[in-house]
C-alpha cells in the first residue's frame, strides 16, 4: 500500500504544485494574494469539461481551451480588479486582496449558474489504461500528470532565469520601481505574470479533471485556501517553494489518512503553515527576513 | 403592536451580533495587524457557551463571559507568536488557526458532537419568558405575543451589548492605549522607538479582538440555540473582514456601518436571492477600486459632524 | 273562458318544463359549495450555494404537487419560496420572514438538519407547523410538537439495508467510510456503527472525508488493503458517486451499502457502471411497478427534464400530506393544521404507506434496492 499511496500522493501534490505556482507568481510581482486564484483554477476546469464531453474534442484541445479561457480572465482581472487600485494613492495590499476576493465570490456562483451544482464527470478516454509494475497498479493517467506538471514547473523555472521576458519579470519582482526606472514595462510584465498564473491555474483544472473525474463547482475554495498554504510553507514569491510545498502537502495528506486519521486531512495544510511560520517564517525557500518584503 | 415584527428584529438582532464581530477585526486592524482567525475565536466562545449551558446547567450570564474569557485567553496565546509575522502572513496564519481549530471541533466529537453540533442551546429570549411566565407575567399585559415578546428581548440584550462595545472602544480609541495602537499601526518602528512597548500593545489589541468575537459567538449561540462547526468557516472569517473592510477601517463606526449594510442587504435583495452573491462580489470589487479606506472615513464623520453643527466655521 | 284556460295551461306548462329542465341542466354544472381554502404556505430552500442541487429536487417535487392540489380547486396555495443558501442564520431569517411577514399557516422544509435545528424551535415558539421534507438526522420532531417530518430517518434505513447485505452475502468484516463534516453522514455514520456493532460484525478500519472532497485514493487504498468483505458508506449522492467510481476503478470490488444519500438516481449519473451493485434502502424506488409512482416519474420528467429522486419525492408527498391536513383542519388556522397534521394515518403517497408517529416521526416501510443493469431493482 505504501507505494500506491506515494503515487497518490505525488499525483496530488503534482497538481498542488502547479497552483501553487500560480500563487506564487502573482505574489512575486504584485505582493499581494490573488483570493480568485482557485476560482479561475476552477473554471478552467469547467472549460475543459465542456470541451471534451460536449464538443467530443481530443484532450489537447481541452488544455488549448482552459488555457485560453483562464488567460482570458486573468487578464480582466487585472485589468478591472486590480490595475485600478495600483493607481490610486492610499489603497493599500488589504484593498487589493479584498478585491480579489470580491471576484472570487462573483466567479464562484457564476459558476454555480453556469454549470449547475454538483458533481459533474469528466471523462478521460485513456482513463483506464494502466500499468503492473511488480505489486504496484499505476495509471497512464498519473504519468500524463507527473510529466505535464514537471515539464510545467521545469518549464517556467528556465523561462524565468533564461529568457528576457523572464528576466524581465524577474526584474518587477523584485522592486517594481526600479524595473520600471531601467525601462521595462511594468505594466505589461505585472499583467503577463496575472496572465500566465492564471493559465497555469487553468491546467491544474484540467489536470484535477483527469485525475479525479469529477469536477464541482465548490472546488476553487479548497484549493485556493490550500494553494494559499503552500506558497507560506515554500516561501512566497518563491518558485522552487511552490513546486516543493506542494509536493510535500500532496504526500503528507496522503500519508496522513493512510496510517493517521483522515478526519485532519484538510487540517494538514494549515497545521504546516503554523508551524514553517513559528519556526521558518519566510518559509522553505524564502528569502531571510532583512530581505525579504514582508 | 402589530408593527413589531419578529423578522425585522431577528434581522436586526444579526446585525448586532455581526457589528460585535466587525468591531473585533477592527481592533486588531487598528494595531496593523490583520487577523482572520476571528471565526476561530467566535466559535471558541459559541461552544463554551453552549457546551456550559447544555451539559452543566451553567446560567446563561455566566457561559456567555466564561466564552468570551476563553477566547480572549487564546487570543493572548495566539498573539504571541503572531508578534513574529506581519501583513498577509499574519493574515493566512491567523486563518490557519482558525480552520484547525475547525478542524478539532468536528473530530473531537466526545467533546462538542462532531459534525452534528449543539442543539437545545437555551434561547435568551425563551429563557427569559420562561422565567417571566413562571411569575406570573403574560406578554400580552404588553400589548405583544409571545414571539414578539422573545424576538424583542433578545435584540435588546444584543442592543445593550453592542453600545456596550462600541462606547468602551470609542472612548479606548481616545485614550492613551488608543493612541497607542495608531502608532504602532502608522509606524511600528518609530512607536518602538519613542519607547512604546509594542509588544504589550499588539498582544492586549489581539486578545481584545479575541474577546470580542467570543463574546459575539456566545451570543449567537443563545440567540439562535444550535451550533455546529460549519457555523465557523473560511466563508465567516472572510465576511467579518468584508464588514470591517467595507465599512471602514479606520474608524469604529466603520465596522457597525459595514455590518449594518452587509447583513440587511442580502435580506433586503431576498427577491433576487439566485444573483445575491454575484452582486455581492461585484460590490466589493467596485467599493475597492472607487473607495478602498471603506465607506465610512474620519473626513465623513467630519463633513456629518460639521453638518450637524450647522455648517457655519 | 274554456279555450283561453286550455291556451294557458299549456303555456304554463311549456314554462314549468322550461324551469325544470333549466333546473336540471343547472345542477351538474354547480360548482363544489364551499369556497377553495386559500392559505399560504411557506418553503425554505436551498436555492443558491452548496447543496442547492438539493433544494432543486425538493422546490420541484413541491412545485408540482402545488400545480396538481391547485387545480383541483380545494384549496387555493400561495407558495413562498425563500432561499437559506444552507446556512441555518438565513434559515432562522427566512423563517422569521414568513412566519411574521408573510403570515404562512405553515413551512415546508428547511432542507438541513443544522437548518432545522435552529428553525424548528424557532417554528415551534411561534405555533407555525413545520414540516421536514430532507431531514434525517436524529432528535428532529424531538424539538416540539409543531415540528414535523416525513423524511425517513437513517435509523430506519440503515438497518434493513445492512441487515439485507449481510444475510445474503454473508458479512463478517466491514469498512466503515463516512463524511465527518457534515450532520447528516455523521449521523448516518452513527446509526451505521451501532447497527454493525449490534449485528457483531468485525470494523478492519474507519475512514473519514470532508464535503466537497475530489479526491478519496488515500482513504480507498487504505480500505482495499485490508480487505473487507463490505464497505458501508455513509455519504451524500456528490460524494457517493465519486467514491463509487474511484474505489471500482481501484480494484475494490466487494459489496457497497450505503445510507440515505446513495438512493439517488444521481449516483448512478455519476459513477456509471461503478454503481452496479449497491445496496440502499430507501422509502423512495422510482421503478416502482404501482401507477402513482409511474404517474410522478412521468409528470417530474416532463416538466423538469430529469427523474425525480428521493428528495423530490419526499417533496411532492410532503406537500399532499400538508394541503389534506389543512383540507380536513377545514381551515388556514395554524393550531388546528398543526392537530390535523397529526393525525395523519396511512397516507398513500409516491412513497408508499405514510404515518405520523406519537412524536411526529416517520412511520414506512423502507425498500432495499440494488443498483443492477444502471438502475436500481429490489434486493432480495
Amino acid at each position: 500500500m505504501f507505494l500506491e499511496q506515494l503515487i497518490n500522493g505525488i499525483t496530488q501534490g503534482s497538481i498542488y504544485a502547479i497552483v501553487a505556482l500560480g500563487y506564487t507568481l502573482v505574489f512575486g510581482v504584485l505582493d499581494i494574494i490573488n483570493m480568485a486564484h482557485g476560482e479561475i483554477f476552477m473554471f478552467g476546469s469547467f472549460v475543459g469539461l465542456l470541451v471534451v464531453t460536449k464538443a467530443g474534442a481530443p484532450l489537447p484541445v481541452a488544455f488549448l481551451a482552459a488555457i485560453v479561457s483562464t488567460a482570458a480572465m486573468g487578464l480582466l482581472l487585472e485589468r478591472f480588479a486590480l490595475r485600478p487600485l495600483r493607481t490610486r494613492r492610499g489603497a493599500s495590499h488589504l484593498a487589493s486582496m479584498i478585491s480579489t476576493i470580491g471576484v472570487s465570490i462573483l466567479l464562484e456562483n457564476l459558476a454555480h449558474k453556469l454549470f449547475g451544482a454538483g458533481n459533474h464527470l469528466f471523462e478521460t478516454p485513456f482513463a483506464e489504461i494502466s500499468f503492473k509494475i511488480g505489486p504496484l497498479t499505476i495509471y497512464l493517467v498519473q504519468v500524463v500528470i507527473l510529466v505535464i506538471s514537471l515539464l510545467l514547473m521545469v518549464g517556467l523555472a528556465l523561462w524565468l532565469s533564461r529568457s528576457r521576458l523572464g528576466k524581465a519579470l524577474r526584474a518587477t519582482a523584485e522592486n517594481l520601481e526600479t524595473a520600471g526606472l531601467l525601462g521595462v514595462d511594468t505594466n505589461r510584465m505585472i499583467t503577463a505574470t496575472v496572465v500566465i498564473a492564471s493559465a497555469m491555474g487553468g491546467v491544474a483544472g484540467v489536470l484535477v479533471g483527469m485525475a479525479f473525474n469529477y469536477i464541482n463547482n465548490q472546488m476553487g475554495l479548497s484549493m485556493g485556501l490550500k494553494g494559499l498554504a503552500i506558497i507560506i510553507f515554500g516561501g512566497m514569491g518563491s518558485v522552487y517553494g511552490a513546486m516543493a510545498g506542494g509536493l510535500i502537502l500532496g504526500l503528507s495528506e496522503t500519508f496522513m489518512v493512510a496510517y493517521g486519521s483522515s478526519g485532519y486531512r484538510d487540517a494538514i495544510a494549515f497545521v504546516l503553515i503554523i508551524v514553517v511560520l513559528l519556526l521558518k517564517p519566510q518559509g522553505l525557500f524564502g528569502v531571510a527576513p532583512a530581505e525579504a518584503k514582508r | 403592536m402589530e408593527w413589531l415584527n419578529p423578522y425585522h428584529l431577528q434581522v436586526a438582532s444579526f446585525v448586532l451580533i455581526n457589528a460585535i464581530l466587525g468591531v473585533s477585526i477592527y481592533v486588531t486592524l487598528s494595531t496593523g495587524q490583520l487577523s482572520l482567525g476571528n471565526a476561530g475565536f467566535m466559535s471558541l466562545g459559541a461552544y463554551t457557551a453552549a457546551l456550559l449551558s447544555t451539559q452543566h446547567q451553567v446560567p446563561i450570564p455566566v457561559g456567555i463571559l466564561a466564552g468570551s474569557l476563553l477566547a480572549g485567553v487564546a487570543g493572548i496565546l495566539v498573539g504571541i507568536p503572531a508578534l513574529r509575522l506581519s501583513g498577509v502572513y499574519l493574515a493566512i496564519a491567523t486563518l490557519g488557526f482558525g480552520e484547525v481549530l475547525r478542524a478539532v471541533l468536528i473530530n473531537w466529537e466526545s467533546l462538542t458532537g462532531g459534525a452534528v453540533g449543539v442543539a437545545a442551546i437555551p434561547q435568551m429570549g425563551r429563557v427569559i419568558l420562561a422565567w417571566a411566565s413562571d411569575r406570573g407575567f403574560s406578554p400580552e399585559s404588553l400589548g405583544l405575543q409571545a414571539n414578539q415578546f422573545i424576538s424583542l428581548t433578545v435584540f435588546l440584550i444584543l442592543l445593550f451589548s453592542t453600545v456596550l462595545t462600541v462606547t468602551f472602544f470609542l472612548r479606548l480609541s481616545r485614550s492613551r492605549v488608543g493612541r497607542a495602537y495608531a502608532a504602532i499601526r502608522l509606524d511600528e518602528s518609530a512607536a518602538e522607538a519613542a519607547g512604546i512597548p509594542i509588544t504589550y500593545y499588539k498582544v492586549l489589541a489581539f486578545s481584545q479582538g479575541a474577546l470580542l468575537s467570543g463574546f459575539a459567538g456566545a451570543l449567537f449561540a443563545h440567540s439562535t440555540s444550535y451550533v455546529s462547526p460549519g457555523d465557523f468557516t473560511y466563508h465567516r472569517a472572510v465576511e467579518i473582514l468584508v464588514f470591517a473592510v467595507f465599512g471602514g477601517s479606520e474608524h469604529i463606526f466603520g465596522p457597525v456601518f459595514g455590518a449594518a449594510f452587509l447583513t440587511i442587504m442580502p435580506e433586503a435583495l431576498r427577491f433576487i436571492s439566485d444573483y445575491r452573491y454575484i452582486l455581492y462580489g461585484v460590490l466589493l470589487v467596485a467599493m475597492m477600486i472607487f473607495r478602498p479606506q471603506g465607506v465610512i472615513d474620519p473626513p465623513l464623520l467630519r463633513f456629518f459632524r460639521r453638518k450637524r453643527n450647522g455648517g457655519a466655521q | 273562458m274554456k279555450r283561453n284556460l286550455r291556451v294557458l295551461s299549456v303555456i304554463a306548462s311549456l314554462l314549468f318544463a322550461l324551469v325544470f329542465m333549466g333546473a336540471q341542466k343547472a345542477k351538474p354544472a354547480a360548482k363544489p359549495s364551499a369556497p377553495p381554502i386559500k392559505a399560504k404556505i411557506g418553503v425554505i430552500s436551498i436555492i443558491t450555494g452548496a447543496g442547492a442541487a438539493y433544494g432543486e429536487a425538493i422546490t420541484n417535487g413541491i412545485k408540482l404537487a402545488r400545480d396538481e392540489v391547485n387545480a383541483k380547486g380545494e384549496v387555493d396555495i400561495d407558495l413562498k419560496i425563500e432561499d437559506s443558501t444552507g446556512k441555518a442564520e438565513q434559515a432562522l431569517s427566512a423563517a422569521q420572514k414568513l412566519i411574521n411577514s408573510e403570515k404562512v399557516v405553515a413551512i415546508l422544509g428547511p432542507t438541513l438538519s443544522t437548518e432545522m435545528k435552529v428553525v424548528g424551535p424557532e417554528a415551534n415558539a411561534s405555533g407555525v407547523p413545520i414540516m421536514g421534507t430532507s431531514n434525517t438526522a436524529a432528535g428532529i420532531t424531538q424539538i416540539g410538537k409543531f415540528v414535523f417530518r416525513n423524511s425517513m430517518p437513517e435509523s430506519q434505513a440503515i438497518p434493513a439495508s445492512i441487515g439485507a447485505a449481510v444475510k445474503k452475502y454473508h458479512i463478517k468484516k466491514v469498512a466503515l467510510l463516512y463524511g465527518n463534516d457534515d450532520v447528516f453522514t455523521k449521523s448516518g455514520f452513527d446509526t451505521m456503527k451501532a447497527v454493525t456493532e449490534k449485528m457483531k460484525l468485525k470494523i478492519l478500519t474507519v475512514e473519514e472525508f470532508q464535503k466537497g472532497q475530489a479526491d478519496y485514493k488515500a482513504q480507498l487504498t487504505k480500505i482495499a488493503s485490508l480487505k473487507p468483505d463490505a464497505v458501508f458508506c455513509s455519504a451524500l449522492y456528490n460524494e457517493g458517486g465519486v467514491i463509487l467510481a474511484q474505489a471500482r476503478k481501484m480494484g475494490l470490488k466487494v459489496p457497497f451499502v450505503g445510507g440515505n444519500g446513495f438512493n439517488s438516481p444521481k449516483v448512478i449519473e455519476i459513477a456509471k457502471g461503478a454503481a452496479e451493485g449497491l445496496i440502499v434502502a430507501t422509502p423512495w424506488f422510482g421503478d416502482k411497478n404501482d401507477p402513482k409512482v409511474k404517474a410522478f416519474v412521468a409528470k417530474y420528467q416532463k416538466a423538469y427534464g430529469k427523474k425525480p429522486d428521493q428528495f423530490a419525492a419526499q417533496a411532492y408527498d410532503a406537500y399532499y400530506i400538508m394541503t389534506n391536513a389543512l383540507k380536513a383542519a377545514g381551515t388556514a388556522d395554524r393550531a388546528k393544521l398543526r392537530d390535523s397534521l397529526a393525525t395523519t394515518k396511512n397516507f398513500q403517497g409516491v412513497l408508499g404507506k405514510f404515518s405520523f408517529d406519537a412524536e411526529r416521526d416517520v412511520v414506512m416501510q423502507p425498500n432495499v434496492l440494488i443498483v443492477k443493469g444502471g438502475k436500481f431493482a429490489i434486493f432480495n
